[in-house]
């Protein structure tokens, strides 16, 4: 039978057509649980670096961790103050924690794909000089700022707590508990996508700028500033198909979700001054969104071991 | 017993580009009119490291001696054939190598120990061995990038010399140091290869070679050109006005 090779590795997709060159009597799946057992073997260097990480961001500046609360506080007070007072969003009580309810996750998903992005391409003078599984540089930016958002979870948690305190009604849900299977969900979607990131960014050097304007886009495509409540109630004759397709984006779904299991249904204002009836939480778009997240997963961690040995080598 | 190093038909070749930097711009705007070379470094290159041995790698720039070390090191995939390594590796390839410059001393040690395979608790047992040997106690928080050559150097040979490798690698580093260290690094590789280890480096010091390899390989246009005892190996190699 004659055979096509087409070789696209030096085309816009360098690397991810790349034949395979060592050992191809291997099955598929052996190969990938080979990758995985060595990447427990490093396990050591991922910690390493995630402390790593995490020393630097925390004890490099004498207010410490406060100090990297205060990009999300600061945040959540110009946006309560801006669409408190000149906006619909008005009327909402304590809207400042419905914004930080949505907005840390998103910073933990903008911040770990940057990160990670810049992570392989910092680290090439080491990277060509020793062997370690190269996955752990993209895994060990997701790992820290996971940490970090667990931490700013935390604080936002103290928050509520003070808001009990202070006005008597403690705004934070039961379903608290639940928000753990929205976290391992995000987490398979910031890791798929970090992989991706990072090793596309290796060879192309712009990569990460088109990545830091479609998060950018991403973040008004998002439920943070606003409620799906209001996404519902679009002006339009197919709102609710509208609202489906909006709802497939992960993050919409991720940031509507980590809404309504931390924080009680909040009163949102309609166009006309009435108030829009609370939808409950939806686990089936949480579930189109796990299902899509796990498939980044997996495409991710795919396409990272294809492109890996190429770092060293980049054109 | 098997040998800590087994070599079979070994080839790299790289491709080299000439559309400059690397981004997606670049990619779309060449892509009809890039120019791809490729570069045959190593064309089958056999040989084997037996436990317990030290082989001196000779040859000129460009013959592929680095490239092997790095295969081996497995910084790079082969393009085809195969490397057997039983043991575990010590690369000490190029001056700093691995070392990021703005981490402290300390902080490098740990990166770099834990990328050599130690555990963080293996770890923390021999840092003050490792800084004593390395004579760095004075400088060891400040960031490498302010050590001179000689100090990453000895800092360098320090971390792999205490991992307790069973196999070293090294890239022409020992003639970095001063004279005083450069014993104390001969003391050191006779007590490596007293309990077993297998060593294979690369020098351009012919004294060197005759002090502490068994054996000399000279490689010559990503070929072995010849194999055998130290003295023949070089006299040959010098004789081919290399």
């Amino acid at each position: 039978m004659p055979s096509l090779t087409l070789d696209f590795r030096h085309g816009l997709f360098i690397g991810i057509f790349a034949p395979e060159n060592q050992v191809v009597n291997r099955r598929y799946s052996d190969r990938m649980r080979k990758e995985l057992r060595e990447l427990w073997r490093f396990r050591e260097l991922l910690f390493t670096l995630v402390e790593r990480e995490l020393r630097i961001r925390y004890k490099n500046s004498s207010l410490g961790f406060a100090w990297s609360l205060l990009n999300p506080l600061i945040t959540a007070l110009v946006m309560t103050t801006v669409f408190g007072l000149f906006m619909q969003q008005g009327g909402i009580k304590s809207y400042g924690l419905y914004v930080l309810a949505g907005y840390l996750p998103y910073l933990f998903f903008q911040f770990a794909i940057m990160d990670s992005a810049q992570s392989i391409y910092n680290a090439l003078p080491i990277v060509k000089k020793v062997y370690f599984p190269r996955e752990i540089l993209p895994l060990a930016a997701v790992l820290s700022n996971f940490i970090h958002f667990l931490l700013a979870l935390g604080a936002l948690v103290v928050i509520c707590v003070g808001v009990w305190a202070a006005y008597g009604d403690l705004p934070l849900k039961r379903t608290i508990v639940f928000v753990p299977i929205l976290m391992i969900i995000q987490l398979a979607l910031v890791t798929g996508l970090s992989l991706m990131v990072s090793a596309l960014n290796t060879f192309y050097e712009d990569v990460k700028y088109i990545v830091s304007v479609l998060l950018y886009l991403l973040f008004f495509l998002s439920p943070v500033l606003y409620f799906s409540e209001q996404v519902r109630d679009a002006p339009t004759a197919n709102s609710g198909l509208l609202f489906n397709i909006y709802h497939l984006n992960p993050m919409a779904a991720l940031c509507t979700g980590y809404k309504k299991l931390l924080l009680d249904n909040a009163a949102v204002p309609d166009r006309k001054g009435g108030t829009l009836v609370p939808l409950e939480m939806n686990w089936s778009q949480v579930g189109v969104a796990a299902l899509f997240s796990l498939a980044v997963l997996w495409i991710g961690y795919v396409m990272f071991n294809r492109m890996k040995w190429r770092f060293v080598e980049r054109p | 017993m098997k040998p800590a190093i087994e070599i079979r038909d070994l080839h790299k070749h790289f491709d080299l580009s000439h559309s400059g930097v690397a981004s997606i711009k670049t990619a779309l705007l060449w892509f009809r009119k890039r120019r791809i070379e490729r570069l045959e470094v190593l064309r089958g290159v056999t040989f084997t490291l037996n436990q317990g041995e030290t082989v001196a790698l000779v040859g000129r720039n460009g013959a592929g001696k680095s490239t092997l070390l790095s295969l081996i090191a497995r910084v790079y995939k082969p393009s085809s054939g195969t490397i057997e390594v039983n043991g575990r590796v010590a690369p000490l390839l190029e001056l700093g190598a691995g070392f990021h410059p703005d981490l402290t001393g300390l902080e490098n040690i740990q990166f770099n120990g834990v990328i050599l395979g130690l555990t963080r608790k293996e770890l923390a047992k021999r840092v003050d061995r490792i800084v004593a040997f390395a004579e760095l106690e004075n400088h060891i928080d400040t960031p490498v990038r302010t050590y001179s050559s000689g100090m990453m150097a000895r800092l360098g040979f320090a971390i792999a010399a205490h991992v307790d490798a069973d196999i070293m690698i090294v890239d022409e580093v020992l003639a970095v140091g001063d004279f005083a260290f450069e014993e104390k690094c001969y003391a050191k590789i006779e007590e490596f290869r007293a309990n077993g280890g297998s060593i294979l480096f690369v020098s351009h010091n012919f004294e060197s070679i005759y002090r502490v390899a068994d054996r000399c390989i000279w490689m010559r246009n990503g070929v072995v050109a010849m194999e055998g005892d130290p003295h023949q190996v070089v006299s040959a190699y010098r004789e081919a006005g290399e």
